[in-house]
């Protein structure tokens, strides 16, 4: 018995001089990169997230862990991340809706401005009902939302998520409030709007893609500014046919990218640059794209920039505008 | 053509290469799940990413052997120990530890292991048969029947587990549902009970409290009284006894297996709820109720079943609607997705021969897990001929790495102590664990969806009256606290 304990004890030591292994400082990448999921794995983001690393990490020469933290609505994993070393070896996937609202609500004082960013896919909202509901057409939900202010509900998957947004703008285009059903994520909001417990859900496409080209639900519009072939004959047709008067909030929807607090090296930086353009033409991310109908919108870090000035405008006011948070965008420099 | 597809899963499974990932990926599932702390969802995590780059049967045979792997091993630390490896075979505990007590170890692993393949291989023959019967009953479940639901699991547990007390237990639960309330709360995102700090914001990880609350009471106990700590005879594996005893109780694993699959459907919930609700079932249906909790053969069976037979039914709304029905579950449908399968209500026509595939896979692997668990419980049995003092010591290590490697976080470990100082304090006043542990899985589900349902219908509780399904839960529960609590004996007698 003596023995086998022994043989433990040494075992147990081996195992911590593996975790202990320092790595000696050289060229970039010398060692696994770790990208932090905020969410849990199989979401959306994950998902992106996964096929992106695979196909960067290739052109690093490296392998780039995935490490789902969920927890707090995404925010707990994506302060790990501002809060680590930034040596390129930590980065963040995340989804923008959520990432530029954590300051007005109260998470962080730094901004997308404090990131090097790398967007890559852009997937818009769609809104659906049950496959018995009395709503055959937007307009006619966006009728009953005005004919009942506050009696339709919503099902999403809570405060700032993407269906939150999709939800918002539907009451701004009804002019008149939706009720706010929240649910702990994407799916569970879409079983719900299954079973007829919500009248409808404004999630994202990419979520329900398959129940809406089986019928299982009803797909009244997207909110991208397009109209979306999901299948051979099934058309999702975008909102600017029925409501043009929408043009100033679509496209709507989740815009997913890498992310790392600024202070690494220009050189290195050039190096996650050449990775990232890689990635976003590598045929298995593509593939993935087109699966899940997400439109792939490669921006590098100055267009990511561009890209989110106005962008994250528009998703910061229209959870302020909401009542949603109390905390004034423009306090961080964020203007309409 | 269904043939077909059967015929050819049957054939990668047997191919060299896949027997081997599929024995690694059993044995390791069976190790991740003895060892506190290394749960399900965390097994089926890891192995995720390092299938990436697997050929795509390969990556299935190996993710679904780990899954079946690790909620059947949890079993032999709960029978052995009394610490269930994973929180899924709490229930097993409950008659497996005294059966241990007695020196029946060896044959309480026997028929819990058997149990267990038996379980899963009938969820898998749901699978084939009913999914799109069993799918649309999981979409019955609505907002007021997962409240119900929550509230009945944790009413179950607190009746089966304490002695003659239920109140003891029930107290336990509804300690167990405050615990829950700490973090963010899921319907308005308000942090409660956090006190600004950020881990408690991300809600008390689940683990480090099971690891707390049944790891700690054993480890000291063991140090307290000497003959508390002394080793137990150990027992040999009587092969035809075991199977004597299962084939005994076939009528227990069908009805077991079937309450399994139900509890595995509906998401949300999963092996944890499943294995009480189908050790629930099996005692009130007994002749002699009292004898549970003693070491009867019949609970191991039910509650091993039970939590197995939950596989099959977690996988059925993962199938047909890509939506999980367990935590498990869910990382596994991202690995479908990884590996380029979109589960969900067009898979019968995109790849027709998945849902084949993935039945016979699990068949495999639950044969593979029968006959790698009795190997390794030669070896594991031998644990209660140790003297305790010398194997607590590790068991402890075991527990403050468990909790660490969850989230890979100092705080982890701290949660792990301050709910072993509570299990202590629980165990010393006679308040079992288990009813605990349940009100901290589902006490998130309870509370959103009271209070969803309420915001659905304006304040008003009348729809939990209304409902089939919640009349159905309403009346067993009024039904458990009056006998629990003895109404219906103080009437008669009243009347006499």
């Amino acid at each position: 018995m003596k023995k086998t304990l022994a043989i433990f004890v040494v075992l147990l030591l081996a195992l911590g001089f593996c975790f202990a292994q320092g790595a000696t400082e050289d060229t970039y990448p010398n060692k696994t990169i770790n990208l932090t999921v905020p969410y849990g794995a199989g979401g959306t983001t994950d998902l992106t997230a996964r096929a992106l690393a695979n196909a960067m990490g290739e052109k690093l020469g490296t392998t780039i862990n995935v490490v789902n933290t969920p927890g707090a609505g995404g925010s707990a994993g994506s302060l790990n991340v501002q809060n680590a070393k930034v040596d390129g070896y930590t980065m963040l996937a995340n989804g923008m809706l959520a990432f530029t609202t954590m300051p007005i609500n109260g998470y962080t004082d730094k901004t997308y401005r404090d990131w090097d960013i790398w967007i890559a896919t852009f997937a818009p909202n769609a809104i659906i009902v049950p496959k018995n509901s009395p709503y055959n057409t937007i307009e006619d939900l966006i009728h009953a939302i005005q004919q009942n202010p506050g009696k339709i509900t919503a099902g999403t998957a809570g405060i700032g998520s993407g269906g939150h947004f999709g939800a918002e703008v539907m009451k701004a285009i009804a002019g008149a409030p939706y009720k706010h059903i929240t649910y702990a994520g994407g799916a569970p909001a879409l079983t719900a709007t299954l079973a007829g417990e919500v009248d409808f859900c404004p999630q994202l496409l990419a979520e329900y893609k398959d129940l809406i080209i089986s019928g299982d639900v009803k797909c009244l519009a997207t909110l991208s500014d397009t109209d979306i072939e999901l299948a051979p004959g099934v058309v999702v047709k975008s909102i600017l046919h029925s409501y043009p008067e929408a043009k100033k909030f679509v496209p709507m929807g989740e815009v997913t990218g890498i992310l790392i607090p600024k202070g690494m090296s220009e050189a290195n930086l050039e190096k996650i640059d050449a990775a990232f353009n890689y990635a976003v033409k590598d045929q298995a991310f593509l593939d993935f794209a087109a699966l899940k109908s997400f439109s792939v919108i490669p921006k590098d870090r100055a267009e990511s920039q561009k890209f989110l000035d106005s962008f994250a405008s528009k998703a910061c006011y229209l959870m302020y505008d909401a009542g949603a948070v109390t905390i004034d965008p423009a306090k961080f420099g964020i203007t309409r | 053509m269904v043939l077909q597809y059967l015929t050819e899963a049957v054939f990668t499974v047997l191919s060299p290469l896949n027997l081997l990932v599929l024995t690694l990926a059993v044995g390791s599932g069976l190790i991740m799940g003895m060892l506190p702390g290394l749960s399900a969802t965390m097994a089926i995590a890891l192995l995720t990413g390092l299938t990436y780059n697997f050929p795509t049967q390969t990556a299935l045979i190996s993710l679904l052997g780990v899954y079946v792997g690790s909620i059947s091993g949890g079993c032999q630390s709960a029978i052995l120990l009394n610490i269930p490896g994973t929180p899924a075979s709490a229930a097993t505990a409950m008659d497996g530890f005294p059966m241990a007590k007695k020196g029946d170890g060896g044959h309480a692993i026997f028929i819990a292991t058997t149990a267990s393949m038996l379980g899963t291989l009938l969820s898998v023959i749901f699978v084939l048969t009913l999914t799109p019967f069993l799918t649309s009953m999981a979409l019955k479940f609505a907002s007021w029947e997962f409240f119900l639901l929550s509230i009945f699991g944790i009413m179950i547990c607190g009746a089966l587990t304490s002695a003659g007390n239920a109140l003891k237990g029930w107290i336990s639960g509804i300690l167990g549902l405050l615990v829950a309330m700490i973090g963010l709360d899921t319907v308005d995102t308000f942090a409660r009970f956090s006190f600004g700090n950020v881990n408690l914001m991300s809600n008390i990880q689940l683990i480090p409290v099971m690891i707390g609350l049944f790891g700690f009471p054993e480890i000291v106990r063991a140090f307290k009284k000497e003959n508390e700590g002394s080793p137990i005879k150990v027992s040999k594996f009587q092969p035809k006894r075991g199977f004597r005893s299962v084939f005994h109780n076939w009528l227990a694993i069908i009805r077991s297996s079937l309450i399994g699959v139900m509890v595995g459907i509906i998401p949300g919930v999963g092996e944890d709820t499943g294995g009480w609700l189908s050790y629930w079932a099996s005692k009130s249906q007994s002749k002699n109720p009292e004898s549970f909790g003693e070491g009867n053969e019949l609970g191991v069976i039910s509650a091993e079943a039970g939590n197995n037979a939950c596989i099959g039914g977690a996988l059925i709304p993962v199938l047909s609607l890509a939506v999980p029905g367990s935590a498990p579950a869910a990382v596994l449908l991202a690995a479908f997705l990884m590996h380029g399968y979109r589960p969900g209500p067009l898979l019968m026509t995109e790849s027709p021969s998945f849902i084949y595939s993935v039945s016979i896979y699990i068949i495999a692997a639950s044969l593979a897990m029968w006959l790698l668990a009795m190997i390794i419980a030669r070896g594991t049995v031998r644990i209660l001929g140790i003297k305790k003092k010398l194997l607590m010591p590790i068991i402890f290590l075991l527990c403050v790495i468990g909790s660490y490697l969850i989230n890979y976080n100092r705080f982890d470990v701290k949660v792990m102590f301050v709910f072993g100082l509570i299990g202590l304090a629980l165990s010393s006043a006679d308040f079992p664990a288990a009813p605990f542990l349940l009100g901290v899985i589902l006490g998130p589900m309870a509370d959103s969806n009271l209070r969803r349902g309420l915001r659905l219908s304006d304040g008003s509780f009348l729809p939990m009256f209304q409902r089939p399904i919640c009349i159905f839960f309403l009346i067993i529960i009024i039904g458990m606290i009056f006998t629990q609590l003895g109404v219906f004996s103080k009437l008669k007698k009243a009347r006499s």
